[in-house]
């Protein structure tokens, strides 16, 4: 008893099998969040920088036939295709197969690109907003899941203390420390995850926006050129 | 492809930094245990200390009796010699079978007077070893007897606060309390705990408030716990308990 090691990683291993198993939980939860974080930064930052770069290429002049070719190819040389391209895509290719065939209506045609392009944005929406539901839930419950740590460490400590002659402050000051360390991991994992969550939703949002925006305007395109014929 | 190299990335990222801090825990935030956990030993540091001191004392009364032992001695065979070469000196001129037989018989009485001295060296030893046998358990007796004064002690401490306790709780206030008000009043208790006399020792100077702690002793009537108390420690502290009546929460 004299020579315990206070170390807050012996506290961690002494401490009782609930407490342990929510430390175990929490340990989890963070570890996946943070590569959550990692994995959608990366994830967001590339699609914010390939939207620029896209909306660059598109209102530089370039014939939308040509693009359209380049794009595909691209995506069949690499397999996968993301963000806007495939909003663009999707309403061209629907735009293309509907103009060549004479008889159809330009309000037809109109409605089946939209059409085309709304869907490749939902689905363009979802891919953006993947694993944000976990960083929420992790940023909120994580903190509730500590607290019951504590509340449980703090309460086989006391009860403890109850069947001691004497309650001294070194009788139950390690037990106390011991039940108070979920409720930091809870902290811990919850902090990053919260900020994370904030940061990113606000980030599809914006990029949801854009992607809208851009849609709109190429539909725009779209109509001048049925219009016109 | 792109989706897989960002997750394997996260992966590294986030194991890198539970490991960093798991590693950082383990290395440097440690309590200092050394000054957190101080118990109190003092018992053994007073057993320990005792012993040797008394030995000390021993050893140096008996290294001074044996000093003074040997200085008679040697006093007394200076003199024996001294005697024995007078008579030499007389009767040198007789038999030598006499002389050999005298000295003979003087050495016999010198080795019986030899194992004399260390017959009654070795009881002395004894008597000395046996004093510090005694001595010793005197020590632990009275170590175990503070020990026991203390218990008692607390376990009376105790008892004078929940007496204190009830006494607040039966406690009216009169309207000329103030804050700081001190009385001391000795109650006389009966083994079940009875009150049967409230005498007030020291006033506070304010007749109703002596009044009122008086009071409230005669309607506390009985402390049932004191029933629990061991008989020897209500005959010494409880008979007649002296308590200090000073009101703490008078928001005056």
């Amino acid at each position: 008893m004299n020579e315990e090691n206070l170390s807050i990683l012996a506290l961690i291993l002494n401490a009782g099998v609930l407490v342990q198993a929510v430390m175990g939980i929490l340990l989890i939860a963070s570890v996946m969040s943070w590569i959550m974080i990692v994995q959608r930064g990366i994830f967001l930052n590339h699609a914010q920088t390939s939207f620029r770069e896209f909306e660059d290429t598109f209102w530089s002049g370039v014939d939308l036939a040509q693009f359209y070719q380049e794009l595909t190819d691209k995506a069949k040389e690499s397999g996968v295709s993301n963000g806007i391209e495939n909003v663009f895509r999707a309403g061209f290719r629907e735009f293309n197969r509907l103009t060549q065939s004479d008889k159809t209506d330009p309000d037809a045609v109109m409605e089946g690109a939209d059409r085309a392009m709304r869907v490749a944005l939902s689905r363009e929406d979802e891919k953006l907003g993947t694993n944000l539901p976990f960083l929420a839930n992790v940023a909120s419950v994580s903190p509730y899941i500590g607290l019951f740590g504590t509340v449980w460490g703090i309460m086989v400590t006391v009860r403890g203390l109850g069947m001691m002659q004497q309650a001294t402050l070194a009788a139950v000051a390690p037990g106390i420390s011991e039940a108070l360390i979920p409720t930091a991991m809870g902290l811990f994992a919850a902090i990053p995850a919260v900020i994370a969550y904030n940061r990113y939703a606000a980030k599809v949002e914006a990029i949801n926006a854009s992607y809208e925006t851009f849609s709109d305007e190429f539909s725009s395109i779209l109509h001048r050129q049925v219009y016109s014929r | 492809m792109k989706v897989s190299i960002s997750y394997a990335l996260g992966i590294t990222f986030s194991l890198t930094i539970h490991g960093l801090i798991i590693a950082a825990m383990y290395g440097g935030w440690k309590a200092e245990p050394e000054r957190i956990v101080i118990q109190p030993r003092f018992i053994d540091a007073k057993l320990v200390e005792l012993a040797p001191k008394q030995k000390v004392i021993k050893q140096k009364k008996n290294a001074d009796a044996n000093a003074a032992q040997r200085k008679r001695d040697s006093q007394r065979r200076r003199a024996a010699e001294k005697k024995k070469a007078d008579a030499l000196k007389n009767r040198q001129r007789q038999a030598e079978i006499d002389r050999k037989e005298k000295e003979r018989l003087a050495k016999e009485r010198e080795e019986q007077r030899e194992q004399r001295e260390q017959a009654e060296k070795e009881r002395l030893a004894e008597l000395q070893r046996q004093q510090k046998e005694q001595e010793f358990a005197d020590a632990i007796a009275e170590e175990k007897s503070l020990l026991s004064a203390q218990q008692d002690e607390r376990e009376a401490n105790s008892y004078r606060q929940l007496i204190q306790q009830r006494l607040s709780e039966n406690w009216n206030r009169p309207p000329s309390a103030r804050r700081g008000m001190e009385t001391m009043i000795r109650l006389q208790l009966v083994p079940t705990g009875r009150v049967v006399g409230v005498t007030v020792l020291k006033s506070s100077g304010d007749s109703a408030f002596d009044r009122s702690v008086e009071q409230a002793a005669f309607k506390a009537d009985q402390f049932i716990e004191l029933q629990k108390m061991s008989p020897s420690l209500f005959e010494k502290k409880f008979r007649q308990v002296d308590v200090l009546f000073s009101p703490q929460d008078l928001r005056l």
